[in-house]
């Protein structure tokens, strides 16, 4: 009997070890196939864009099989918080990817020592003006940018055209309030619950898109300024008060509790209201919700800046980077396969109509792009009728944990935006000190 | 201990290395790291007690704290009243009585982040057009402001929780020898006497276990913050572990967390071995 349980706990044991050993960033099966042909070589990528995992794995297939001695796996994490940290968790464990992906100039500092220098890549030639600002550090190029995005205020045509409002006259606040109030006005026969619909629930929104509008202009546009600055001034604050309070009024209520997913799915997809500030990513979104509507019904407005009517924001939310403490070999074909993601011919083909990007490189003009948003977006870029993203640039969780708290509160009639300003200039000073 | 036999100690091991692992040493790793500026990478100087007397000064960690605390004396009372009331009614000779010990245990089978968002879904949208209908106010808005966002919070996890502890009270309650009541009953007890006379000093273990496990949950709770308020509006539904993990992780003060997580560690142990103290000592022996 006390043998039997012996070789209970003994059994138990061992499938437990087996069991754990499995757990290991799929480390067994890579050596194994390390140790069959002496110049495989295997590129663990760990990447943040749920939204494209399987149109980038696709991709990585088809490199593999073109290129046989090199082995790709692919492990994705999805949105922003949530990647940085587990990134940071596969540092600290040693498991360190080859490929990753970095955000802005704060990442850069973080891992700078992993980073290496891009700037032999075709790629990093072929960037366009402006996309490798917040990676260049000491004459070397710490990233490659993913894609461009842009955001604005998404309109629903029909709508527009039933109220019998012109987008192209909207040039102004004043312009936008116009329509907005006869919006408003109308909203029974247009069959609309509200003009906008803000989720003042989502920080980034606010935040990051909303707030960084009418702060680009202090910074210049340029990312590395505000990174550098110690305070910010809210030069523009009171336009940036007006345009929160335009979109809060005439929005489906309450806000503070209206999230993405109400507004762009619920809200805006089924023409429950006419307008929203967001961005190209929601192009998917609303594809799986009506088709029709997603190709042929949504349109695109600047946000109105004084002094930069017609101009959107568009930048770069993420950069890849390659870990230079990789074997030298790993980092070489690291190097090779994002040249040949964006350089290539079939890399190009597939970054436009499967990622349905917005490229950030030159030789895109044969390539067409598959999304209405993105293509206007691209044509804003082309003309260069742009605002920087400078939010990437704020101190530290800055833009959701400091600004966006206050606007809410500020929303919820707790405070008055003066002190929004405060405190929220307090927070930047007090993290840059 | 020491007349243990080689054999306890040989079966005991396999226990003693995973927590060991798991437990003891990342506890005391974390301790350490808490005295320190370790960004999550790495280490580079010692900086003592500073993360500590800076924490005590953070509003917002403090706020947090006081939060969690309303919230866990709501959630407990609401928790024990609800799960002894239904542990009561299906101890009766009920015919659906299996029927209904399932239903009630059910909800603590779904897992809290796909709670919080179907209760989401209720307070938001479900409430709103009731309350749309009805043209009741304040049935219309809910987790937009921090009342809501709280009593919110509570409901959700009184309704996922109450049928757990509804089964340790229901342990208890048919431990309750029959001839207790019986005799009681022919002394003349009215039922709410023998309530309070017989079932409730007996139960009163039930009472300690139940306190402990609602205390200790109702303090750590985070998936359901996450996924109901996530700590808005404004932060201001913000519990401290999710707190902790925001410092964590969005603010990137690893150190400054952990010794905030230190604290936390501290308040809980505290409260909740306070608590079993002093419910050991009304404890009757039967």
């Amino acid at each position: 009997m006390k043998k039997k349980k012996l070789y209970g706990v003994a059994s138990a044991l061992l499938a437990s070890s087996i069991a754990l050993a499995g757990c290991s960033f799929g480390a067994g099966s890579d050596s194994g196939s390390d140790e069959g042909s002496g110049d495989q070589v295997t590129v663990d990528i760990f990447q943040f864009k749920v939204e494209f995992k399987d149109q980038f794995e696709a991709l990585t297939k088809k490199y593999e099989e073109e290129n046989p001695n090199v082995n790709i796996n692919v492990k994705t994490v999805g949105g922003g918080n949530d990647y940085g940290s587990s990134l940071k968790t596969s540092f600290s464990s040693g498991e360190e990817p080859d490929i990753f992906n970095i955000g802005g100039p704060s990442d850069v500092e973080t891992y700078e020592k992993y980073l290496a220098d891009m700037s032999d890549t075709e790629a990093a030639k072929a960037a366009l003006e402006g996309t490798l600002t917040s990676v260049n550090k000491n004459d070397e190029t710490l990233g490659l940018p993913f894609n461009q995005e842009g955001y604005g205020i998404l309109y629903n045509k029909k709508i527009f055209e039933e109220a019998g409002i012109n987008p192209d006259d909207i040039k102004t606040h004043e312009d936008l309030v116009k329509a907005t109030e006869k919006l408003d006005s109308k909203k029974e026969d247009l069959g609309i619950q509200a003009p906008f619909a803000l989720p003042a629930k989502e920080t980034w929104v606010i935040g990051n898109h909303l707030a960084n509008t009418f702060l680009a202009d202090e910074f210049n546009h340029d990312v590395m300024e505000a990174y550098q600055a110690d305070t910010v001034e809210f030069a523009m604050g009171d336009q940036m008060k007006r345009f929160l309070d335009l979109q809060n009024e005439y929005s489906v209520q309450p806000t503070l509790s209206l999230d993405y997913s109400q507004q762009v799915e619920e809200l805006f997809s089924l023409g429950e209201v006419a307008m929203i500030q967001q961005g190209n990513w929601v192009y998917n979104t609303i594809l799986q919700m009506d088709e029709e509507m997603a190709k042929n019904n949504v349109g695109l407005l600047p946000i109105p800046v004084e002094g930069y009517e017609g101009s959107i924001p568009v930048g770069v939310p993420m950069y890849w980077a390659v870990n230079k403490q990789s074997e030298d070999e790993v980092v070489k074909e690291s190097k090779e396969f994002l040249d040949w993601m964006y350089t290539s011919e079939e890399g190009k083909k597939f970054v436009t109509e499967e990622f349905k990007f917005i490229p950030a490189y030159e030789g895109y003009e044969d390539q067409k792009i598959a999304d209405p948003i993105s293509k206007e977006i691209y044509e804003y870029a082309a003309a260069g009728d742009t605002l920087g993203w400078v939010f990437l640039g704020a101190p530290t969780n800055w833009t959701e944990g400091s600004l966006a708290v206050n606007m809410q509160q500020y929303l919820s009639g707790d405070i008055t935006w003066e002190q929004v300003e405060e405190n929220a200039r307090k927070d930047w000073e007090n993290s840059r000190q | 201990m020491q007349n243990r036999s080689p054999a306890f100690w040989l079966f005991l091991t396999p226990v003693i290395l995973a927590l060991g692992i798991v437990v003891v040493i990342p506890f005391l790793y974390g301790l350490v790291y808490s005295f320190t500026d370790w960004n999550g990478l790495a280490a580079t100087e010692f900086i003592g007690f500073e993360h500590y007397i800076n924490l005590f000064q953070e509003k917002e960690f403090m706020n947090s704290i006081w939060f969690t605390l309303k919230f866990a004396v709501a959630s407990v009372l609401l928790l024990n009243f609800f799960g002894l009331a239904l542990a009561l009614i299906v101890t009766r000779n009920i015919k659906t009585n299996n029927l209904l010990r399932t239903v009630f245990f059910m909800p603590n089978l779904i897992g809290g982040l796909i709670l919080g968002f179907i209760w989401q879904f209720i307070f938001v949208s479900v409430f709103g057009d009731i309350g749309e209908l009805l043209g009741v106010e304040s049935m219309q808005g809910w987790l937009s402001t921090t009342e809501t966002g709280f009593w919110g919070l509570v409901i959700l996890t009184s309704w996922q929780m109450a049928g757990y502890i509804m089964i340790i009270y229901i342990a208890y309650l048919e431990n309750i020898p029959k001839e207790l009541i019986e005799a009681a009953k022919i002394d003349g007890a009215s039922s709410f006497q023998r309530f309070k006379n017989i079932t409730f000093p007996l139960v009163a273990p039930a009472f300690t276990i139940s306190m402990f496990l609602t205390l200790s949950t109702s303090f750590k709770i985070y998936d359901q913050n996450l996924s109901l308020t996530n700590g808005g509006p404004y932060n201001s539904t913000q519990m401290v572990a999710m707190e902790i993990v925001r410092t964590a992780f969005s603010d990137n003060q690893m150190s400054y967390a952990q010794a905030k997580a230190v604290i936390f560690f501290l308040i809980v142990a505290v409260v909740a071995l306070t608590q079993v103290y002093y419910n050991k000592k009304r404890e009757v022996e039967m």
